[in-house]
Order: structure tokens, then sequence, then C-alpha cells
């Protein structure tokens, strides 16, 4: 892997990580995890939030809230010569923050998925190769405990040979805090965009095994009432793979409203000498209020284990993971997806 | 509440596993019961205390109904001599290895005047059975996204579900099941897409449908490694909610009762501690047969089944998505 610059090692000194663009719900998250991190310094800046959507807490605002010190622009924020950045901007615009950051000689930690397009993925990783940076791409479920002791089933052979696997990456539709997530300009589409990856890099990582089809189909019975949501709510993507395994995932904005959580995310794999499930954000306690149902959740906080991950690889001038190739190969299964659902072809995966 | 079919006499041809659910289920809805079967017969009439015939014309002359309890190749032309012999039939599923197979039969049926019913069972799991009645209520909406999962260990109790010439797979055998329950809560299918995987003695297959309302369904089946419990489970998102419900979880009885001796296989849980849905199901037909009500699945509803399969074989075979547009569909 690359060498990272001598100015991205630190000796004792406080980590400077900056955080560009609020766009992304999880900046708020990232940001408080890493306030709570021992030898962090944190800024962020978040210049689109000038035009933003009225009533979309961003930019100074949400910085105070969060009492992270805050910049105007990219440029003052970059000035100040990060060690690392973490790029929260919308899905179509992490490109040219990714680029900057990269020339500014920081080490990037992207928010997923990648990008939109593979000339932004690949442009982007060329960018971090020639500055000698490391790129990360955020898939925290990587860092679910329960993925890791699966890992060590298969890898063990306790499975028996991979035949097939079932995900499911079913969350409620993220509209309310942040409009743009349902604007396919902004968002490179909907439903699939936003749930394949997860999965789709969960299969890589398990398997390490060559995507060669995708077939994909969609639609969007699942919040039509609601006229902001211009993409597909629901979808269904089968993925053949090199050698025989098969993979379907239901990537489908299908957690109610009302319901007590978020969503979730499932992965059965089955092999010839057993079958494994993993829910990795299935513990919690349950009950009813006097709202209704409750689910208080206490799995591990997979988006610790990520930035944790991608300090430490700053600070040891190594490659994080999962890094920008990994972003690169669950990106072309989605757009394999979206492109298998337009057309109704079976899509080779390039 | 057993019903009771005194008057009602059953020609039972085979002497598998199912007919060990069939027989009983007969003799506690009253009705009389002679067995035939190419091997076992004898046993099996003996076990049960039912009568036994030594060839299918003895079995016709002794019966009103025939039910087929025999290997899926079979089905077809068991039914058809007893549907000429002028006997209603009740034929375990799937009803026929091909469309056009099931096809004919129903045109026989409908010729020669006698019903045939496919035993699709799963519709009388109250499970099923209450979220189709739920989806059909407008609980979730419009459908738009289903899952559907039947896990188990490969099936070795007999040889004759490893030859696919004879039972069609997993996707025939096993899948037709979901598929069916697929189209019933969610309507007529016009696309199928699917793929398979297998080996070191297990098969697995996953199957896509599109339906014509434009909801999604997906369909997967596991015959899995020996030992392997038997789980089914279901998730319907529609537009106004989501149901769902995992065998695994949603139940009032659950055994830990370790491996299995050695050369048995491992207890199918039975989740309903009710009545057995194949009762349910015996009584839905037998009281058809009597001039009663139409039971809930209909021949339409298993040649269609056949055909999502067929279509779901024909598409891991190509690669390719297959149109399954069908017009009209015979009841």
């Amino acid at each position: 892997m690359s060498a990272i610059p001598a100015t991205t090692v630190p000796g004792a000194r406080p980590l400077r990580v900056a955080l560009m663009s609020f766009a992304h719900v999880h900046a708020a998250a990232y940001a408080s995890l890493l306030q709570a991190m021992p030898q962090v310094e944190l800024r962020a800046s978040d210049p689109d939030s000038a035009t933003s959507p009225v009533g979309e807490r961003r930019g100074q605002d949400l910085a105070d809230d969060l009492g992270v010190a805050y910049v105007d622009s990219y440029a003052e924020l970059l000035a100040w010569r990060p060690d690392a950045v973490i790029v929260t901007s919308e899905n179509a615009r992490h490109r040219p923050l990714v680029e900057a950051a990269a020339q500014a000689g920081a080490a990037v930690l992207c928010e997923k998925p990648l990008a939109t397009t593979l000339d932004d993925a690949f442009a982007m990783q060329a960018a971090c190769d020639a500055a000698g940076v490391t790129l990360m791409t955020a898939y925290p479920v990587r860092f679910s405990p329960a993925f890791a002791r699966l890992r060590e089933l298969v890898t063990a052979g306790g499975l028996g040979t991979l035949l097939a696997a079932t995900g499911t990456n079913n969350g409620q539709i993220p509209v309310g805090d942040r409009a743009w997530f349902t604007d396919p300009a902004l968002s490179g589409g909907g439903a699939m965009v936003d749930h394949i990856v997860h999965v789709a890099d969960l299969l890589d990582a398990l398997t390490g095994l060559t995507p060669v089809t995708v077939r994909a189909v969609a639609n969007r019975i699942l919040h039509g009432e609601k006229p902001e949501v211009r993409a597909e709510t629901g979808g269904l993507v089968t993925i053949g793979y090199a050698g025989g395994f098969i993979a379907t995932v239901d990537c489908s904005w299908s957690q109610p409203d009302s319901a007590p959580t978020w969503g979730g995310l499932t992965l059965q794999v089955v092999g010839t000498r057993g079958i494994a499930d993993i829910d990795p954000f299935a513990q919690h306690v349950g009950g009813v209020g006097p709202a209704g149902a409750v689910y208080l959740a206490y799995g591990t906080n997979t988006d610790e284990l990520l930035l944790a991950e991608f300090l430490h690889a700053v600070r040891d001038g190594r490659a994080g993971q999962p890094d920008g190739g990994a972003g690169i190969r669950s990106l072309k299964i989605v757009l394999a997806a979206q492109e298998s659902a337009r057309t109704g072809a079976v899509v080779s995966v390039r | 509440m057993s019903g009771s079919f005194v008057n009602l006499s059953i020609g039972l041809i085979g002497a598998g596993g199912i007919t060990h659910v069939h027989i009983p289920a007969w003799l506690a809805l009253g009705a009389r019961v002679t067995v035939f079967s190419l091997e076992g017969s004898a046993a099996v009439a003996a076990h049960y205390g039912v009568g036994v015939a030594d060839s299918l014309d003895e079995l016709f002359d002794n019966c009103d109904v025939v039910d087929i309890c025999t290997p899926t190749a079979t089905h077809y032309r068991i039914a058809e001599r007893a549907l000429r012999a002028g006997k209603h039939v009740i034929c375990e599923k799937p009803i026929a290895l091909t469309e056009a197979d099931a096809d004919a039969l129903a045109e026989l049926a409908a010729f020669v005047g006698k019903q045939l019913h496919p035993a699709h069972v799963v519709r009388y799991f109250a499970e099923y059975a209450l979220a189709q009645q739920a989806v059909a209520a407008g609980q979730v909406g419009e459908p738009a996204i289903l899952r559907f999962s039947r896990i188990g260990e490969f099936p070795t109790w007999s040889s004759w579900f490893a030859d696919a010439e004879q039972s069609g797979g997993i996707v025939l055998d096993q899948m037709i099941h979901d598929l069916d329950i697929a189209r019933w809560i969610a309507g007529e299918v016009t696309e199928v897409y699917a793929v398979k995987s297998a080996g070191d003695g297990c098969e697995t297959a996953q199957v896509v449908l599109t339906h014509a309302s434009g909801a999604l369904s997906y369909v997967t089946g596991v015959w899995g490694a020996p030992g392997t419990t038997f789980a089914t489970s279901f998730s319907i998102a529609g537009s106004r909610g989501i149901l769902t419900h995992d065998s695994r979880t949603d139940a009032s009885l659950r055994f830990d009762l370790g491996a299995p001796p050695i050369g048995t296989h491992s207890m199918r849980p039975d989740t309903s501690l009710g009545e057995s849905p194949y009762l349910t199901e015996l009584r839905e037909f037998a009281a058809a047969i009597s001039g009663g009500a139409t039971p809930r699945v209909s021949l339409g509803d298993a040649t269609r089944a056949v055909g999502l399969a067929v279509a779901a074989i024909e598409s891991i075979a190509t690669g390719r998505t297959v149109s399954v547009s069908r017009q009209t569909v015979s009841a």
C-alpha cells in the first residue's frame, strides 16, 4: 500500500480530524463519537448548509449543538492540515471533497455508498493513491461482532462449502431529517443504492467471491403516498457469483414509520454443513410504553469501531479496512442492479 | 369437531411419509379407508386397521374418493385412471410435473364431472391463512415486498426426492408451497427469475416473482445438511404496514431434544398445536365432495403453482427471466 506522508503520522499530539459536510445523518453521530475519543481534535465545515432545505439543522447551528469547532469553508478546514477527513456529504457529492482531502494529504473515510458512479469512485481512489493517503468506505456492519463470529465459523469450515445467502437491509425511509436521500440526483437512487451496499460488502468480505451476474426488480409501492419520494422504495436483487454461490438481497425501505426502531440487517448463509443467521441489530430490550412499542437497543456501536479502525490506521500509517476497493466492488453491484431494474435484463458485473 | 364423513370411502394410494399423515386424518373424520401401494400397503393397513387392496382396480371398486399420496411423477397417470374410473380425486402437491399435464387433468375432471383437489396444505397452516386474510382485508395496505423461506434437511427418507426427473427437485417439490402462497397473497405472477446452488447432498434455490400488481416476492427453499431443523418464515411488507412470522420464534411449544439417534431423521416440529392442518385440509375436500363449500385452494391454483415452479426451473437452466403471463386461469 501507499506510504503515508510524515505529516499524517503524529507523535503524541492529538489527531486532527475534519468532518466535511453535515448532509448525511451519520455526520452528527460520528461527531459525537469522535469527541468522546482521546487525542482527537475535531473541526467541521458544512458550507452547502446555506442552500439546504429549510428546517434541516445543519452548518454552524448543528456544530453548536454538537459542540464542534466550525469553519465556514472547506478551504479553511483543509488549511488546518487535518490528519484525517470524514466525508459525509450527499452521495453524489463525495468526489470533490475526497479529492480535496487527499490533495491536502489527509487520510479519508467516506460515507457509503462510496460514489454514485464508477467514474467518481475510480477518480476518488486514484486521488488518494496519488496523494499516498488511505481511503476507507464507511461500512460499519463489517465491525459487528456477530459478523466477526460468522466469518470465523466460515473460515474454519463450519458451514462446509458455501452455497447461498439471503440478506435483508430494511429500514425506515430516510425522509424528514434530510430530504436529499429521496432525490436521485443527490442520492444516486432510492432503496437500492441505500441498502444493497452493506449486504454486498459483507458477502464480499465473507466469501471473497467475484460477483458475475446481477438481476434486480424494484417498485414504488411502499411510501407511494409521499410526493417527495422520487425513487424506488422496494427491491429484490439476485447476485450470481463465480463458482455458483448465489445471494438475494431485500433492500427495501419496508420498516414502517411507526416502528419503534429504524430497521435492521440480516444475513443468512447456507452451506453444505449448516446454516448461519446473523442479525447484528437484534440485541434489544423490548416492551410497551405509553407511546407504544419500545425498542431499547444495546448492541455494539459499530460506528464507533469503524471510526476507531480509521483513526488507528491513520496513526499506524497503514491502509484501513474496508477500503476504497471494497466501496468500489459493492458499488458495481448497485449499479448493475439499477441497470437490471431499469432494463429488465440480467446484467454482467463489470 | 372433526366432522363426520362416515359415508365417505377413501382409496388411498401410497405408503410413504404423507400416507401416515392422511390416514389418521381420514380416520378422525370418520371416513372408511382402503390403501393400495406397490409396496408396504399391508403394513400400513395393519398399523391403522384399514382395508387393503391388491390392485388399483380393486381399490377403485372399494372407494368413492381416491387420495394420491405417491411420488410426483406418478400423479398424472394415477389421477387420470382414477378420474376415468369415475372417482373424485385428492392429489398431493405438486399435482403434476408440468402445467400441460395439470391442465389435461383439469379438462378430464371437468369432462367426467368429478372433483380433483390439490393438497397444498400450507394454505391450511393458521399462520399463512391468517396472513392471507389480513392482507385481503387491507391490514398492510397494498402488498409491496414479500419474502418466504422454507428450510429443512435434504429428504433422504425416500430416494425419489433426489431424482429431479421424479420430484422436480427442490423448486417443484418444496418451494411450490411458497410459490402458491405468494400468488395467493399478492396475486397473479407475470415474471419469474430463479437461481439454484447445490453440493454435497444439499440443494437451495432462490426465486423472485413479479406480480401483476407490481408487488415482488422472494421465495427461498433449502434442503440442507442432515439434521437441519425444519423452519419456515415470511414477511409481507405493504404500503400501510408489515406482517411477519418465523416458526423458530413464534411458537407456543418448543423442544430441544439434542441430536436425533443415529439412523433417524430430525423431527419436524408441529407449531400448530390445534388441529392438524392436514385434517383441516382433508375435511374441506371431503365437505366439497359431499356437496359443501368450495375449498380455499383450487385445481387452477395448483396448476398455476406448477407453472411458477416450472418457470423457475427454466429460469435456473437459462439464466433468464421467464414470462408467465397467462390470461385465463382454470378454476
